[in-house]
């Protein structure tokens, strides 16, 4: 019951104190590379203090850090893969075409928003949301590129409009 | 509260699946009228439609090329192995995959390349070699042997009868393996990619590197072997790849594919540098560097080019 009386500040710091080292460690060694683990350690200590859960509260911390050290990891590397194909597509663009260099960074910063957005669809039903936001194609033309039926790309696009809006929410 | 969020969820939905509905272009007059009715019922559900549209809006000023092969880039997302490695796949250049790939009829052979060059061959018994940019090889198929006389080579052998790759610093007999060595005055560089290699040094014992190892050959013999990411796409892809390299290393790396100078100012030299770089277009890369870091390319010629700190850079 006192630790539940510690200011939350207080516990974090015991927690940090006890258990980076071990965070940090495990992260590096999934990572290869010792700045990047030591940035994500600290990025999950910072949403452990941010969110509502009472850290006196954690039976097991080592778990519940690992669990949030592995959403952070994970997204980390969709942000570095989106990047990389970004760059990629960048770089075989006619230099005519390619956007300004201070336009280059505000759009990947748009464009990791929209994949954080799209994130944990499936690939069919993410193509076929792409492919009529981007390319403006209509249901039928989707359904031939799939070779799926335009009942089903409208199912498609029902559930990629409920999953966007309901990240939202 | 809960109720609430079941009503806006529910809402949601239903925005979802007329939307579907309206753009599928199967709507009929009966549906507008039940859609207006479903609009008028309550805040809610005007509230979801028009989020519904902010959301289309979220899309429609993207340029669209760039968004689509950023968005739907190759990539399932499931393991990060296999993310790695898929992300180098998608960044090959198709045709360094299909060209360049000339068999070498003859059984002796002195082959070399350009600064910025890459070659890739095919040996008289199947085997393949690839070599880098600047790089010079004799290859001697009659006693099995390539002499790698400078630069960097790849070579893959798929028997079991050894090729030997010779070296200022020790020799390297491979079958069954893929490796890589790379030459500099002072020493190799063996990195084994598949399978296992024997290194004989010219000093001390003989050793085996195993896929995923590397090690340094020097005169006085071989160096400790230090694990590397053998699943990271190089040079032999055609690729240049840096993660949170210090940008004066990845400069002097990049620099050996230019012909003519490339220089920097020394408080460029630790800036760091992460991503995946297609060797064909070194200017590109260049480019690219200036449009993510603070830093600016003054090219006098294409052989002469000077890399600067950028000027009111905030």
């Amino acid at each position: 019951m006192s630790d539940a009386a510690l200011p939350k500040e207080q516990t974090l710091h015991d927690l940090y104190r006890d258990h980076r080292g071990w965070l940090e460690s495990w992260l590096r060694r999934r990572m290869g590379n010792g700045c990047d683990a030591a940035d994500l350690s600290q990025d999950t200590f910072l949403r452990l203090l941010a969110s509502s859960q009472r850290i006196a509260d954690l039976k097991e911390p080592r778990a519940y850090l690992l669990t949030v050290g592995k959403r952070l990891l994970s997204n980390f590397y969709q942000r570095r893969s989106l990047e990389q194909a970004y760059l990629a597509a960048l770089a075989s663009m006619p230099e005519a075409c390619a956007p300004s260099p201070e336009q280059r960074w505000l759009l990947l910063e748009t464009l990791q928003a929209l994949d954080e957005l799209l994130d944990g669809l499936p690939r069919a039903v993410r193509r076929a949301f792409l492919w009529s936001q981007l390319e403006g194609l209509n249901y039928q033309q989707i359904a031939e590129r799939l070779e799926v039926s335009e009942r089903t790309i409208k199912r498609y696009m029902a559930q990629a409009y409920e999953h966007c809006l309901l990240v939202d929410l | 509260m809960n109720s609430q969020t079941s009503d806006t969820r529910q809402a949601v939905r239903s925005a979802a699946q007329w939307l579907a509905l309206l753009e599928s272009g199967g709507a009929n007059e009966q549906d507008r009228v039940n859609l207006q009715r479903w609009l008028d019922t309550c805040a809610t559900h005007q509230q979801a439609w028009q989020k519904a549209q902010a959301l289309r809006q979220r899309f429609a000023d993207l340029p669209s090329g760039l968004a689509l092969s950023s968005l739907d880039r190759p990539d399932p997302g499931r393991r990060m192995v296999l993310k790695r490695a898929l992300g180098a796949v998608a960044l090959v250049p198709t045709a360094w995959l299909i060209s360049r790939q000339l068999p070498l009829d003859a059984w002796r052979a002195d082959l070399h390349t350009a600064t910025g060059e890459r070659k890739k061959v095919q040996l008289t018994d199947g085997s393949s070699l690839q070599l880098n940019t600047a790089s010079a090889v004799d290859v001697d198929m009659q006693n099995r042997r390539v002499k790698l006389i400078e630069g960097e080579l790849s070579l893959k052998v798929t028997g079991t009868t050894p090729l030997t790759i010779q070296t200022k610093f020790g020799n390297v007999i491979v079958s069954q393996s893929e490796v890589c060595v790379r030459q500099h005055a002072q020493g190799c560089r063996v990195s084994v990619f598949n399978g296992s290699v024997q290194l004989q040094p010219l000093q001390g014992p003989v050793l085996a590197v195993r896929g995923g190892q590397q090690v340094s050959l020097q005169a006085v013999g071989a160096g400790a072997i230090t694990p590397f990411d053998a699943l990271a796409p190089g040079w032999r892809e055609g690729v240049l790849m840096a993660k949170n390299q210090p940008l004066g290393d990845f400069l002097r790396e990049l620099g050996t594919y230019r012909a003519g100078v490339l220089r920097w100012e020394p408080e460029l030299e630790t800036l760091h540098v992460t991503g995946s770089f297609l060797l064909d277009d070194t200017d590109r890369v260049l480019a690219l560097l200036a449009a993510s870091l603070p830093l600016e390319v003054h090219s006098r010629t294409r052989y002469w080019v000077t890399l600067l700190p950028r000027k009111n850079s905030v």
